[in-house]
This record gives C-alpha cells, sequence and structure tokens, in this order.
C-alpha cells in the first residue's frame, strides 16, 4: 500500500476479546478513510461479505460515531455472522490503527 | 489440489449429489492461510522457500496452519439442515463438529477437549485447530490435527505478531502446540489417528462411516477449481 501526499498510511494489529487478530492497512486522507484491507484469523460469512465491509469504509470519516453506524449497519444489511470478531471489534481496531511510515 | 476437493465436496454436498461426508487427507509441507489472512504478514517467505514449504490459502476463515506428512486433516461436509447441527451458528458447527475428533484423541487416550473459538487442546496446548463455514446449503467444517510434524519448521515459516502471543505467557507459537506422537510418549502413525477418528465420529453421532474414494463428479469439480482459483498466485498469495 502506497500513499499519495495527502494520504496517510495507518495499520494495526488488534486481538479481539477472543484471541482473534484483526489486522488494518488503512489510506486516510484529511480524515476520512480513502481504502481500508481487513485481514485476519476471524470468521465471517459469508466470507465474501468483508469486501463489502472494506467498500462501504470508504471514504467514512475515521471517528468512532460513524465508523460504529456503518459497521452496526453492514451486519445488519447483510446477515453476516462473525465469529471471534465482533462489530465492535472492527470499530476498535481501525481506531486503533497507528501513522507508519 | 487438496483445498480445491475441500471445497468440491460442500458444493456437491449442498446440491445433494454428495453423501454426507468425512474426509481423511494431508499434505507434503505446506502453510494453509485462512482465506482472510494476509500471505505477506502471515508467512516468512524467505523461510518457506529454505523449507520447500508451499503456501495456499483455503476458503475458510481461522489462522495459518502449518501441514506436513505428520498432519493429519479431516473435513466434514453435511448438507444444511443436518441433524447434527440444527442449529445453524458457527460457534456451535466448530463445538459439534469438533465432538468426534476430541472422542477419537480420547479412544488414544490424549486428554483432549473443545476450546473455543476453534480449538482442540490438550492442558492448554492446541493438537488440532478447526474452521468452517455456512454456505452452498452446506455446512462445512474441517480440522487438522498435529500427529507428528515437525513443530521446529512451524516455528520458521509462521509470523506470529506479538500481540498474538500476549496473554498465553508463551514466547512462540511452537510452544503452545503440542502433537499426538508428543502426549502419547510413542510414534503414532495418522492412519491410527484417522482410525481413531473414526470411531470417535461413530460413537459419538451414533453414525456408521463407509470407506470411499472421490466420485466422478467431485473430481471434476476439484479440478475445475484448482485451474480456476486454487493453483493461481492471486489467490493464493494476495493481499
Amino acid at each position: 500500500m502506497s500513499a499519495t501526499k495527502l494520504e496517510r498510511l495507518r495499520s494495526a494489529d488488534y486481538k479481539a476479546p477472543g484471541g482473534k487478530l484483526v489486522r488494518i492497512r488503512l489510506k486516510e486522507e484529511q480524515g476520512l478513510i480513502r481504502s481500508v484491507k481487513i485481514t485476519g484469523d476471524f470468521f465471517l460469512v459469508p466470507e465474501e461479505s468483508l469486501g463489502k465491509l472494506e467498500k462501504m469504509l470508504e471514504d467514512v470519516p475515521l471517528r468512532e460515531a460513524e465508523l460504529r453506524i456503518l459497521v452496526d449497519r453492514f451486519f445488519r444489511g447483510t446477515g453476516a455472522q462473525g465469529l471471534g470478531v465482533s462489530s465492535d471489534d472492527f470499530v476498535k481496531a481501525i481506531l486503533s490503527a497507528e501513522e507508519t511510515v | 489440489m487438496n483445498l480445491a476437493v475441500e471445497e468440491a465436496i460442500p458444493r456437491m454436498v449442498g446440491e445433494g449429489k454428495s453423501p454426507s461426508t468425512v474426509r481423511f487427507w494431508h499434505n507434503s509441507n505446506t502453510i494453509v492461510i485462512g482465506c482472510f489472512q494476509s500471505a505477506k504478514l502471515e508467512v516468512n517467505m524467505d523461510a518457506c522457500k529454505e523449507t520447500g514449504t508451499e503456501i495456499v490459502r483455503r476458503f475458510t476463515g481461522g489462522g495459518a496452519v502449518y501441514h506436513d506428512s505428520g498432519n493429519l486433516n479431516y473435513a466434514i461436509s453435511l448438507r444444511k439442515g443436518h441433524r447434527l447441527v440444527p442449529n445453524q451458528n458457527l460457534q456451535s458447527v466448530f463445538q459439534r463438529l469438533s465432538e468426534g475428533a476430541v472422542e477419537g484423541l480420547r479412544k488414544l487416550g490424549v486428554e483432549a477437549e473443545f476450546q473455543p473459538v476453534n480449538d482442540i487442546q490438550v492442558d492448554g496446548k492446541k493438537v488440532s485447530g478447526a474452521a468452517g463455514s455456512i454456505r452452498w446449503n452446506s455446512i462445512f467444517h474441517h480440522g487438522c490435527i498435529l500427529v507428528g510434524s515437525d513443530l521446529s519448521i512451524l516455528g520458521k515459516v509462521l509470523n506470529v505478531p506479538r500481540v498474538k502471543l500476549e496473554g498465553k505467557h508463551v514466547a512462540s507459537v511452537q510452544k503452545r502446540v503440542t502433537t499426538v506422537r508428543d502426549e502419547l510418549g510413542r510414534d503414532v502413525s495418522t492412519r491410527e489417528v484417522r482410525d481413531a477418528i473414526v470411531g470417535g465420529i461413530e460413537s459419538c453421532y451414533g453414525v456408521r462411516v463407509e470407506s470411499g474414494v472421490l466420485m466422478k463428479e467431485e473430481v471434476g469439480l476439484a479440478e475445475e477449481l484448482y485451474q480456476t482459483k486454487y493453483s493461481r498466485l492471486e489467490w493464493n498469495l494476495e493481499p
């Protein structure tokens, strides 16, 4: 992942309470998520829904309230079932992403 | 090709073309990563090259596992709505469909127990990890049992982030896993473990397991999946 002048790269390795890992690599520009890649050893069915969540997060402010609404909407809207990871974990993982060089 | 067969069977079971199936198999040196994992982050590519370890991605979530000839994989494919897993909650699926393997290991003398989310442990050490999915009108559960695997290679080829080991009071992945061989203190073959797991499945679920070979249609679908997905770098290594 490479960034333009205005973009900043952020990353996090977040451990969910059950022990599963959520790894975030995102590009942020002026407080907005430009793109995000979520990887890790959690479970989510249907598996294809993770790409949908990543897409939904594009251009969303990197703030807790907005992220929480969006991730909750993702779970409600898709009927996706997480195991080892919850809506709260995705939000916390994204918020914990720190700037990287 | 093994991972392609792994996908072909639940697809066929879900379509009602294959019966409920338990499949046993093993690979030579291979890292199998979960479908959501980043190969670049999880795997030490240089160590894989040095040790001749392949990297492949499976269609289910969960973490990376190391396969070698001392590892036994089992996979259970059931049609959705099967009496064994009426509750289509992934945690219930893992728990219920690990019970046969737990019972089999206990028959061998290994004090195994299921540990949520998806492990079978012996005295706090992992001897098997499971993964699974609910899709294609099927319930799919697979697990890999460390029978006599070379744990020294496992420690080299997997990058386990420090945060993952925190709270486990161990410094490496190698120290939090064990093998059936180490637990029994004797050499044990994957065939012996397989037979024990079959016995565990039969007694635990009240079923009869009949041996057989892959159906022609399953092989055909697996070959197609191999060509279009499992042999491709973009599936196995990206992101």
